[in-house]
């Protein structure tokens, strides 16, 4: 038995459980939109879409999203570092409490308990609990990383540090409250103070949680599985520099035309579009990369989920900040449209890039071959036609809705109440069923190709 | 069973590892002078533009 063998089955154990939370906040999502356009789906009071949407949002972002990070950072880290995790039980251990976490997590949230700040819904005793798994992360990632057999540290590894380091700020400052009760507190911050604070740290989420921890996987996994190494080396570091100092500045594009003072507001969003020069440098450099060779598309099944998936981060980091600019906030914000530009990036890149690094490290994890390329295949259209047509009719509906919601008659009132905004959106919201339902059934695919390759990695290592 | 580790040159390739795109730094270096020109334009301090002016003169209309 290598080293390996006992750190490789904590990275297993966090992709397993990251797959089984992912299936719960998928099937949430699922109900919660067919309770928009179905009213009588809602059942008071624990299954009401009121307390669901922050459990699906939770749930996917902390259960899927933290729970692969954590897995699959580590299996990069211990490669480029060329040793074992420094404390491999504090690993595991880790696997258990963040299993335990994310089930009172989803209870409380079912309870109705949330700090009504949006992505840090979660109660004071369970962002204590959140903090003390992340520094048993940071300890064993800097650990690692301080005591590492290479010298060099691949650009992966910088992904992983910003993560670490971000994460940990952003959520202890936003979750600072004052406890009233075990189960109640009161955010530290006051009005528009506490709403800057809070877009700071949720739009800093989507950047620390959604794309640094998956560029990470996507710089490592893209050569891994091609053979092809990265175009420019270079590049990555510079993308890397100028992502990480731009991104903790924009929080304030999502409070454009608020009371947040107008200067705060134009530095956000001019950070924000300067973002899009780092993403890009990390699209580019991922086309570069197969440009060398493009047969890859065909040959390596693997290929194509890279390049769906950066070509959906550089659709999203085009769209992101041209949301941002007030011409554009002022017609779609509120509407929507922005859960259609979010699904973009989660189903699109997020959740892409995840699966195919997955596909990756189970069998690598077994020593042995991927069960079927053709079921990996049919995931990958599934997916791919499920969340096109997610984010195509809420665009359409969004961009309905605010131009709708702006018109006004001649005297200077409004021209639709508000409920004729919102029964037009009903058309769109059944079809983004649909689309939820396909993305769904492609992702039961991947779930059955990773279990058929864990049961034949398993037989095979019985017998040998 | 031997773990496959990694070589760190295989993952940059030598010849172009110093490269970058000429577009793309066009693109690096246009944000950022727009970046400039946007905040002297609507920092209220700088331009005298505020939010509530705007909105005033789009009534108006």
């Amino acid at each position: 038995m290598s080293d390996y063998q006992y750190d490789n089955q904590t990275v297993k154990g966090f992709i397993v459980s990251s797959i089984f939370w992912g299936v719960v906040g998928i099937v949430i999502g699922l109900l919660i939109s067919i309770q928009m356009w179905k009213p009588e789906t809602n059942f008071a009071p624990y299954f009401t879409f009121g307390r669901l949407r922050a459990v699906h949002t939770n749930g996917l972002a902390f259960g899927l999203g933290v729970g692969a990070i954590f897995g699959l950072s580590y299996y990069i880290i211990m490669r480029l570092a060329k040793r074992p995790l420094l404390f491999p039980k504090l690993a595991r251990f880790q696997l258990y409490l963040f299993n335990v976490g994310i089930l009172l997590a989803a209870v409380s949230l079912l309870m109705g308990q949330t700090q009504s700040l949006e992505y840090a819904e979660l109660e004071w005793p369970i962002d204590l609990a959140i903090v003390i798994l992340w520094v048993m992360f940071a300890i064993n990632v800097f650990g690692t990383i301080i005591k590492r057999k290479e010298e060099q540290m691949y650009i992966s590894l910088w992904y992983i540090i910003a993560t670490t380091i971000a994460v940990a700020v952003l959520y202890i400052v936003n979750n600072l409250s004052i406890p009233a009760g075990l189960t109640k507190s009161y955010h530290l911050f006051a009005g528009v103070n506490s709403a800057n604070v809070e877009w700071w740290y949720g739009h800093n989420a989507v950047g620390f949680v959604f794309t640094t921890p998956i560029l990470a996987m996507f710089y490592y996994f893209l050569p891994k599985s091609t053979g092809i190494p990265i175009y420019s080396h270079r590049l990555s570091i510079i993308a890397f520099w100028s992502l990480v100092f731009a991104y903790l500045w924009t929080g304030a594009h999502h409070l454009v035309y608020t009371p947040l003072p107008d200067w705060i507001q134009t530095l956000g969003i001019v950070f924000t579009i300067f973002l899009i020069a780092p993403s890009w440098g990390s699209v580019v450099n991922g086309y570069y990369t197969v440009g060398t060779d493009w047969s890859k598309m065909n040959t390596n099944y693997l290929t194509k989920f890279f390049i769906m998936g950066i070509t959906f981060y550089g659709l999203q980091t085009v769209q992101g900040p041209t949301q941002g600019l007030r011409i554009v906030s002022q017609l779609i914000h509120y509407t929507d449209w922005v859960p259609g530009h979010v699904h973009m990036g989660t189903m699109g890149w997020v959740t892409m890039t995840t699966a195919a690094s997955i596909y990756y490290v189970i069998p690598k994890i077994y020593h042995t071959e991927i069960y079927s390329e053709k079921v990996a295949n049919i995931h990958f259209w599934l997916v791919l036609i499920g969340q096109l047509i997610f984010s195509i009719t809420m665009w359409i509906t969004g961009i309905q809705q605010g131009a709708l919601w702006k018109a006004t008659n001649a005297d200077g009132s409004l021209k639709y109440t508000f409920i004729e905004t919102l029964t037009k959106n009903y058309p769109y919201w059944q079809l983004r069923t649909v689309g939820g339902l396909i993305f769904t059934v492609g992702m039961l695919f991947f779930i059955y190709n990773i279990y058929m390759t864990i049961r034949k990695g398993s037989l095979a290592e019985a017998k040998a | 069973m031997a773990e496959d580790l990694d070589n760190i040159d295989a993952f940059e390739a030598k010849e172009t590892s110093h490269k970058l795109p000429v577009g793309w730094l066009i693109l690096f270096w246009g944000l950022i002078i727009w970046g400039v020109y946007y905040f002297v334009t609507y920092s209220p301090a700088i331009s005298g533009w505020t939010q509530t002016k705007a909105y005033e003169e789009s009534v108006k209309k």
